[in-house]
């Protein structure tokens, strides 16, 4: 009885769903694209410059242009390009006409096509580590030791060249969980092209352990070994590593991924002895060495870039793995690139090369040299149908500009810290990246530099002064006077005396190994530490007081102010929870309108 | 009547008697109706017939070089004539099967919930409810599964590798789960994870199907069994199962069909790996769809050839899991009238 009533009252149901969601879905409209004649156009490829590509393409919409970009990757970019299903594709490396993996080679119609360099950033190694329930923000590694963990050489976080890296860092016995693009992408061949120029014994035997030998010249498609993890895009790499169950992951991905992950980078070992990480500042300071091709009468190589002075400069603030990318526009009509698409994307390229460079540095992105972007316009007017504009330059307001022609950005970046030496006992507790307000306490290095003697404190200028743990032994920390901390060196076994800061706030720190009885022993009023978060309460202006562990930490005021924050915790009313409460809301309803129809109607038709 | 009965004289000189042609003048709208229901079967015919014959002309590039050797080697390197669908096959069955394993309860349950125990005011909103499952999107699922069934059900994963890894399937290389330093990454982008996604989305088809068939249990049966003294679940296990067996095997094989064929969220959350592995709860899986997903739009010429010949083996793995459905569907008592 029940069943013959239900079909049509079932389909009214679902009519009534559809022309729910139908309501919702076109609630969201789409701009039109063609205010002023602008043709939407499309464009795929490069997830490693996508950030800065995104946001060129938001900013867009105000002026009428439409342009859709899909982050698939560098390899699907160029070739859903040549197969003409897109107007322009965005690539870090230039089509391989000759590639060194075995892979078929890309072979573009000669003169279709020109290079403009749209962006410039780093390579960083995003990764996912705690040491005593806290995230590290200041790692370190050497070049060899980033290739020794994503060619599973190095297996384990406490690995003595990794340690060796990390002085000022008890690491943990973790297992090192690289992430890899699972996709072709650029980014995989600017890592193994620096590889294979920095360390070509270490990925030759990779080569051959993976099954891709004897093709081991650099490649798009990274081989991968059991342990590891590959993912799609630089999105998916991000998105991997910074979930709590992947504590030890360690991916590249383009440093704005890890500003937008809230998450730290390592700093890479340079040619100069410093540890750096990909800042904008620093990435214009490496290109300053990129040798660009400005043979325009070869447009397979025009403006394309090598790398091989960025990887060996040994300028203190360059940073290894910094590349440019690229966009690839088209010269010819051909297939679904006509004229008005043609104007389209000469109005956004002209855009993508002089405003959208102020934003660049916010992004993550080191803005284009001069040099460069008047290249770029010059690529610009070979697009058919290109509306061509005479900028003046200095309207671009782009921050690496000089007065002289000289890239601003690069001669203004800062000199790094001192700590961030490498061969010094100790590390800038200084987070990176997406944490970079996050300090990572850090110890003076063991007991043979001993006390506050190290030097760390001096070097960085800040106020801290590290003490030695020394084992078995008392140490007494050194004391600075009007600066933020001093730190009593943790004695294995023992309490410790903590040397007296005056004048300032001070905190300890407890951290390491945990070896230590840990008792409190300083001239303070009863001072905890808590053995879980490593955190011991300052006292007041004569705090001192013992560290629980072995390796003690030491930082600066700054340190001790911002250590027991965790990661930022959202509390009250948040729009998340409006809309949890919605979509409990929607379903609650979906439960109940139709029980509550069936009754109203079977009442109905009884009646 | 008997035909002995007719008088003899009528028919001395007429010719001996036929029976008279029975002709159906179908109206207009049978004609119409006949045609078009005709055309429609032979033209779903004819497009999966042109879809195989497609993909095998497509994959004839391929299938050339490597030969035989196609099916047994586990690398995917076409442009280096180094590829063969063994590790990428196996991925998929694995998935598809650990979806079966888990989705098959859920569905007869949920199926026989709403014909057979849920009270009349509910069923409309259980039957919207598993509908609207079955229409969400599989990237939903895929997203939901990579950032919230991920990181909690590794816990899950540890556990069972904890105690059950003595049995092979549940090996995990690479893992203490009695270690606390260990890393949860060996237990993520897994087989078992995939599955689970998978099966969220296969679980409403397989019960829209067994809900279909457990609709029509006879109810003279039904009330038979209840006259008996029967309790309802003595009813449902003499009556309703033995009567819906075809297609609850039907629909399984369904939802398995489509398990094997699902695409994007398999992508989103496995890392796909080129090796024979059967650990379904160790990190890395593969599949034949997310395969194709992942490297169609930056393959060409051959490498798009060997693609398509992944896409025949799974074409054809697919066909014969829904044959073998609908072979047991027709079998079965209820098999005349249920959907697969």
């Amino acid at each position: 009885m029940s069943q013959t009533l239900h079909p049509t009252r079932r389909r009214s149901l679902r009519l009534a769903a559809l022309v729910i969601t139908g309501v919702a879905v076109s609630g969201i409209s789409l701009p039109s694209a063609s205010a002023d004649g602008y043709q939407r156009i499309s464009g795929e490829g490069s997830s490693w410059a996508a950030n800065a590509i995104d946001a060129m393409r938001v900013n867009v919409r105000q002026f009428g242009i439409t342009v859709d970009y899909n982050p698939s990757g560098s390899s699907a970019g160029r070739k859903n390009y040549l197969n003409g299903t897109v107007d322009f594709a965005a690539s870090d490396i230039p089509f391989q006409f000759n590639p060194q993996d075995g892979s078929a080679p890309e072979n573009p119609a000669p003169g279709s096509y020109a290079y403009m360099p749209v962006t410039a950033g780093g390579t960083a190694f995003m990764y996912n580590l705690i040491i005593n329930g806290k995230r590290v923000t200041n790692l370190r590694l050497s070049g060899e030791n980033v290739s020794k963990i994503f060619t599973g050489v190095i297996t384990q976080w406490n690995d003595p060249a990794i340690q060796a890296d990390n002085p000022g860092l008890v690491m943990p016995a973790r297992t090192v969980v690289p992430v890899v693009r699972s996709d072709g992408s650029g980014s995989t061949a600017q890592f193994t092209l620096w590889m294979i120029d920095r360390f070509p014994a270490i990925w030759n035997a990779y080569c051959k352990v993976s099954g891709r030998a004897p093709a081991c010249g650099d490649t798009s498609f990274y081989p991968t070994v059991p342990g590891m993890i590959s993912q799609s895009g630089d999105l998916g790499i991000a998105g991997y590593v910074s979930q709590g169950f992947a504590e030890g992951a360690i991916g590249y991905v383009n440093y704005s991924y890890a500003l937008g992950s809230q998450f730290p980078v390592a700093k890479v070992l340079n040619a100069g002895g410093y540890y750096t990480e990909p800042t904008p500042q620093n990435v214009a300071v490496s290109l300053l060495q990129a040798q660009i091709n400005t043979d325009s009468s070869n447009p397979q190589k025009y403006l394309t870039q090598n790398l091989t002075g960025v990887y060996t400069d040994t300028d203190p603030r360059s940073y290894q793995l910094s590349s440019y990318s690229y966009m690839i526009l088209p010269t010819v009509v051909a297939g679904q690139f006509n004229l008005d698409k043609g104007k389209t994307l000469g109005a956004f390229s002209y855009y993508a090369m002089c405003q959208a460079q102020q934003d660049s540095a916010s992004l993550g992105y080191s803005p284009m040299p001069l040099n460069l972007v008047q290249a770029g316009f010059e690529q610009i007017r070979k697009i058919p149908g290109v509306v061509v504009q005479d900028i003046d330059i200095t309207t671009c307001k782009n921050p690496a500009f000089g007065p002289d022609g000289t890239n601003l950005l690069a001669q203004n970046a800062p000199q790094p810290l001192a700590c961030d030496k490498q061969g010094i006992a100790t590390q800038c507790p200084n987070g990176t990246a997406g944490l970079a307000n996050v300090p990572t306490a850090v110890s003076g290095g063991g007991g043979a530099t001993g006390g506050g003697a190290t030097g760390g404190g001096a070097a960085t200028g800040g106020g801290a002064a590290t003490g030695g743990g020394a084992t078995g032994g008392g140490a007494t920390g050194g004391g600075a006077t009007g600066g933020g901390a001093a730190t009593g060196g943790g004695a294995t076994g023992g309490g410790a005396t903590g040397g007296g800061a005056t004048g300032g706030t001070a905190t300890t720190i407890a951290g390491g190994a945990a070896t230590g009885g840990g008792a409190a022993t300083g001239d303070t009023t009863g001072q905890i530490c808590d053995a879980d978060t490593g955190i011991c309460g300052g006292g007041g202006a004569s705090a001192g007081g013992a560290t629980a562990g072995g390796a003690s930490a030491g930082g600066g005021a700054s340190v001790g102010a911002v250590l027991p924050t965790t990661l930022t915790q959202s509390s009250g009313w948040t729009a998340s929870l409006t809309l949890v409460l919605l979509v409990i809301a929607l379903v609650l309803a979906l439960i109940l309108a139709p029980a509550i129809a069936w009754r109203y109607f079977s009442n109905k038709s009884t009646a | 009547m008997d035909v002995t009965m007719i008088p003899e004289a009528i028919d001395a000189d007429a010719p001996a008697p036929t029976p008279r042609k029975l002709v159906a003048t179908d109206g207009r709208s049978d004609r119409i109706f006949h045609k078009g229901a005709s055309f429609s079967g032979v033209l779903v015919m004819a497009i999966m017939v042109a879809v195989g014959m497609f993909l095998a002309i497509e994959a004839a590039q391929a299938l050339r070089v490597t030969g035989l050797s196609f099916l047994t080697t586990s690398e995917w390197q076409p442009d280096r004539n180094k590829f063969g669908i063994a590790a990428v096959l196996l991925g998929t069955v694995l998935i598809a099967l650990v979806a079966g394993v888990i989705a098959l309860p859920i569905a007869i349950a949920t199926a026989l919930f709403i014909t057979e125990v849920a009270p009349v005011w509910l069923k409309a909103s259980l039957v919207a409810l598993v509908d609207l499952m079955a229409a969400v999107p599989s990237v939903v699922y895929g997203l939901w599964g990579l950032f919230l069934l991920q990181g909690n059900i590794v816990g899950l994963s540890r556990w069972i590798n904890g105690w059950f890894g003595w049995i092979p399937f549940f090996h995990v290389a690479r893992a203490d789960p009695n270690s606390p330093l260990s890393s949860a990454s060996v237990y993520t982008a897994s087989t078992f994870i995939a599955g689970v996604v998978v099966a969220m989305m296969v679980m409403p088809i397989q019960c829209v199907v067994m809900r279909e068939v457990f609709s029509q249990v006879p109810g003279g049966e039904r009330e038979g069994a209840f006259a008996l003294g029967s309790t309802r679940w003595g009813m449902i296990r003499v009556v309703a199962l033995p009567f819906g067996r075809g297609g609850i095997i039907g629909g399984t094989m369904l939802g398995l069909g489509r398990a094997l064929g699902e695409t994007i969220a398999v992508l989103l959350i496995i890392s796909p790996r080129f090796d024979i592995n059967f650990h379904i709860l160790e990190a890395g899986s593969n599949s034949v769809s997310s395969l194709i997903a992942l490297r169609y739009s930056e393959s060409s010429g051959f490498g798009l050839s060997a693609l398509m010949a992944a896409g025949l083996a799974l074409f054809a793995l697919t066909l014969v899991v829904n044959f073998t459905a609908s072979w047991f569907v027709a079998r079965s008592r209820s098999g005349a009238s249920s959907e697969a």
